[in-house]
């Protein structure tokens, strides 16, 4: 039983009867009319627990795109239903009202469907109609959101009052991370390749394996002559070089309570927790990588592994990386290193680049990472990337009155203690990036690439 | 390259399954509402049914004492039930305005005791044109009612005494002994009163015959009691004083009541302020509520629930120690670590190693920015600031040195356009003062 402001605008009409006739008993005679009213209303209402109720959604959408939640309702009760059809979705899915229509495309496909910028839709289907309903979806955070139920309120016909009904319809919409570092890749696959035309004129050495025989041409490095084909062949010809490849990269994201700390400052006074900036690191260097023709393995670890990608390559790495981080959250738990560094062993026999996605908590790094690092740098390459807090590096630029002063001394004495961490780490043989969100994933990307020039994987 | 990052988009949404209805009946709902709500209905039958039994066995008596529905020893039932089966119409009234309009000529008006009348009230009381019955009486109101005739004995003895009629009172005659206290005394030279009943200090009953009427004061109230009506001829006495006539108007006042007799009901409000329409449009107004509260109260399902991530601000640690900083005016501390931050950072830009000493980085820094070696050397390592503005203004001698050596150290020799990953605090680029 629900009512609607019609049941009110009615009991408020009875205003006119309680002035001609001023005594108590009308109101309750008036009452009498109301609860009448609106009882037969609800008893003519059509049943909404005889709605066939269909919810279409794509099984994933990136963060930061649209996408829409289609629901199909078919009125199999044999009365015409007017109803309020709500298609709830969890908050940090829901459209703030600000829907915008796909140029082209969607509309015509969804010509019969109707589209409201809220999940409440009205609908007045006859008997044995249907309906198709829209409702845009933005998400606004990665993982998988389950949809909340699907409430039909189905009103009689003076809309007076209504039956309502909730009704569990499940569905489930992942959210895989936005990838916004993206727009890096071009730039970064530009000096890969710059890497590997340069070859010609590098000299042999470490990190470098033959590529092919080519003629001289004026320029080439005399000592990449190969004296033996050109004796053959009576041309001058060099041999070319290449980077190495089919080397083996392991991108481990730390999922500890460092890692749910919330950095910068968002639209509420909160930032994105760091992870993201590591998911975004991630993907790009992955993506580097792999087009680099190298292994890549990823890793979510905290206390126990949460996911991890091994094995894919090409087109099937990023689509199968992106659904698997989209359900790592950050948990408030203390990393295990000792328990990462088995895992790193048990999935990586040879010479690997291990990038560790961390932070340079100095507390945190000397009971946890210094503690294991040796153990890393022994076998592997270590490459540390850490997140920087914008909120911090905004304290250290602040001048502005005596406590501004005093907020940036001890920004400034926190970079220097992480500085002295990355130097300790330096020390042990791993590389250490250190950069904010936004300019972590290309930092490591450069990182990576300088490793490589550099023969180093 | 697009196919990049972008998971294979899935064109056809996924189909779902067909639902029809929650899967619950309306047998079943309305059990589990049922079920829902029985604690509640229990509870509240079990106290409407305890309510009911109180209402129904509450005795129809009164605690009030004289009061002649009171059964308890305080009480007069005994005395009005038998005065009721004689005939007599006990009408027990509580104000003062009821007793002066039901004590008309020809009834009986008993005051029981009254401390608290108001002179008005007496007043009233003391013109009905009835016979007046006086219990226990003070004095306002005796000299009210038999004009200063009677009076109240000097005597503070309230031990009841066995008393003889001693007088031609018809009623006192009929009654014989009687036990009471005696205190009541006649005015001298007041020739219309009776007193019968001579104690030791005073008498036990006073009459005064006032025009058409006759006063009786009696001094000691106990006499219409349950508890003591029994002894010697105190019954007799009452029922002769009071079932005189064929009315009895028993007033037992109510200390509440401030009605004078004159139809006003003492400090009730004179008359109707508000229109008479105001009870049916504020009982409407409350029905309009009420719906109102049921359109708005009923949700359009319920809310769905997210988990969010904790909220755990990273830079707490370091705005924390800023507030320590600046509570214990650590300016030593603050200084150091802003001298420590700019040389580290200057000397990481002028190629120098993490091991130059002092000396070594003031020479860098003067070399670099041409400035006055003293002046770098107090800058990067002289004595705290003594105070704030001090501080400030070494924050800001500071980023001018940075820029100084930024500045000259990219003139003198052309730096990668691309930063070096590590180093990279973009918050550090300060304007240049």
């Amino acid at each position: 039983m629900a009512l609607t402001w019609r049941a009110v605008a009615l009991a408020a009409a009875g205003i006119l009867p309680v002035l001609l006739f001023p005594v108590p008993g009308t109101v309750v005679v008036w009452a009498l009319v109301v609860v009448a009213a609106c009882s037969a209303d609800a008893l003519l209402a059509a049943s909404p627990r005889r709605v066939a109720l269909t919810r279409q959604v794509p099984a994933s959408v990136r963060l930061g795109e649209t996408a829409r939640s289609e629901l199909t309702a078919v009125n199999l009760a044999g009365r015409r239903l007017r109803a309020v059809v709500r298609d709830a979705w969890p908050p940090s899915l829901a459209d703030g009202g600000t829907l915008v229509e796909a140029p082209d495309g969607a509309r015509v496909a969804a010509a019969s469907a109707r589209v409201v910028p809220s999940a409440r839709h009205s609908v007045d289907l006859p008997a044995g109609d249907g309906a198709r309903l829209v409702t845009p979806l933005r998400p606004t955070r990665r993982g998988d959101r389950d949809a909340g139920p699907v409430t039909v309120r189905s009103l009689g016909p003076l809309r007076l009052a209504g039956r309502q009904a909730t009704i569990p319809v499940p569905a489930r919409l992942r959210v895989l991370p936005e990838f916004a570092s993206r727009r890096h890749l071009p730039s970064r696959l530009a000096r890969l390749r710059e890497m590997d035309g340069r070859s010609a004129v590098q000299v042999r050495g470490e990190g470098t394996e033959f590529d092919s025989l080519r003629e001289y041409v004026v320029g080439d490095d005399v000592r990449s002559i190969d004296w033996r084909a050109t004796a053959r062949r009576g041309d001058v010809v060099v041999r070319t070089w290449r980077p190495e490849r089919d080397r083996r990269v392991l991108v481990v994201l730390d999922t500890g309570r460092t890692a749910a700390t919330r950095i910068g400052t968002g639209a509420d006074g909160t930032g994105a927790p760091r992870l993201e900036a590591s998911v975004e690191a991630a993907l790009l260097l992955s993506a580097l990588a792999d087009r680099a023709g190298d292994r890549v393995q990823v890793m979510a670890f905290d206390r126990q592994l949460r996911a991890r990608v091994a094995g894919a390559s090409g087109p099937r790495l990023l689509p199968s990386l992106a659904d698997a981080l989209a359900g790592v959250e950050p948990r408030l738990l203390e990393t295990d290193w000792p328990g990462l560094v088995t895992q790193v062993r048990s999935h990586v026999a040879q010479r690997a680049l291990v990038v560790l996605l961390t932070t340079l908590d100095p507390a945190a790094v000397e009971t946890g990472l210094l503690t294991v690092v040796d153990q890393l740098t022994t076998t592997h390459q270590v490459l540390v990337a850490a997140v920087t807090d914008t909120e911090v590096a905004a304290l250290r630029a602040g001048r502005g009155s005596a406590g501004a002063v005093y907020d940036a001394a001890a920004a400034a004495r926190a970079e220097l203690e992480r500085d002295a961490v990355a130097g300790v780490l330096r020390r042990h043989g791993a590389e250490v990036v250190e950069a904010l969100p936004d300019e972590l994933a290309p930092a490591v990307a450069d990182a990576y690439l300088a490793l490589k020039a550099a023969g180093r994987l | 390259m697009t196919a990049l990052g972008t998971p294979p988009p899935v064109t056809a949404p996924a189909r779902g399954a067909t639902v029809v209805g929650d899967g619950t009946t309306a047998a079943g709902r309305a059990a589990r509402r049922w079920r829902a709500v029985r604690w509640w209905v229990v509870v509240l039958a079990a106290v409407a049914l305890v309510v009911a039994v109180l209402a129904v066995t509450r005795p129809a008596t009164s605690t009030t004492p004289y009061a002649p529905d009171n059964a308890r020893p305080d009480g007069a039932r005994a005395v009005a039930r038998v005065l009721e089966d004689r005939g007599v119409d006990v009408r027990h009234v509580t104000t003062v305005d009821d007793a002066v309009q039901a004590a008309t000529e020809g009834a009986t008006l008993l005051v029981a005791p009254s401390p608290l009348l108001s002179a008005e009230q007496v007043d009233a009381l003391a013109g009905v044109p009835a016979d007046l019955v006086l219990l226990g009486a003070d004095d306002l109101l005796l000299e009210a009612a038999t004009d200063g005739a009677v009076r109240l004995g000097d005597t503070l003895d309230t031990s009841a005494g066995t008393l003889a009629p001693d007088c031609a009172l018809p009623a006192a005659r009929a009654a014989g002994d009687v036990r009471l206290t005696a205190s009541l005394a006649a005015a001298p030279g007041a020739p219309d009163v009776v007193t019968c009943y001579p104690g030791s200090d005073g008498a036990a009953l006073a009459a005064v015959a006032d025009g058409g009427r006759t006063v009786t004061a009696v001094d000691d109230p106990s006499l219409v009691l349950n508890g003591t009506v029994l002894e010697a001829g105190n019954a007799a006495l009452a029922l002769h004083l009071l079932g005189a006539h064929e009315r009895l108007v028993w007033l037992v006042p109510d200390p509440f009541d401030l009605s004078t007799g004159d139809g006003t009901g003492g400090a009730a409000p004179a008359g109707p302020t508000l229109p008479r329409w105001t009870g049916a449009v504020g009982l409407w107004a409350g029905l309009v509520v009420l719906v109102l509260a049921f359109w708005r109260g009923r949700r359009l399902g319920p809310l769905v629930a997210e988990e969010l991530p904790v909220v755990v601000p990273a830079a707490e640690a370091a705005r924390g120690r800023g507030r320590l900083y600046r509570r214990a005016r650590a300016r030593g501390h603050a200084a150091a670590g802003l001298r420590a931050a700019a040389a580290t950072r200057i000397a990481a830009r002028l190629g120098l190693p993490r091991s130059a000493d002092p000396t070594g980085v003031v020479d860098a820094v003067v070399r670099a920015s041409g400035r006055d070696p003293r002046d770098v050397a107090a800058l990067l390592y002289g004595p705290p600031p003594p105070d704030d503005e001090a501080l400030a203004e070494l924050a800001r001698r500071l980023d001018a040195l940075d820029g100084d050596t930024a500045g000259r150290a990219g003139a003198a020799r052309p730096t990668p356009g691309r930063p070096t990953p590590g180093r990279h605090t973009p918050g550090s680029e300060v304007p240049r003062s």
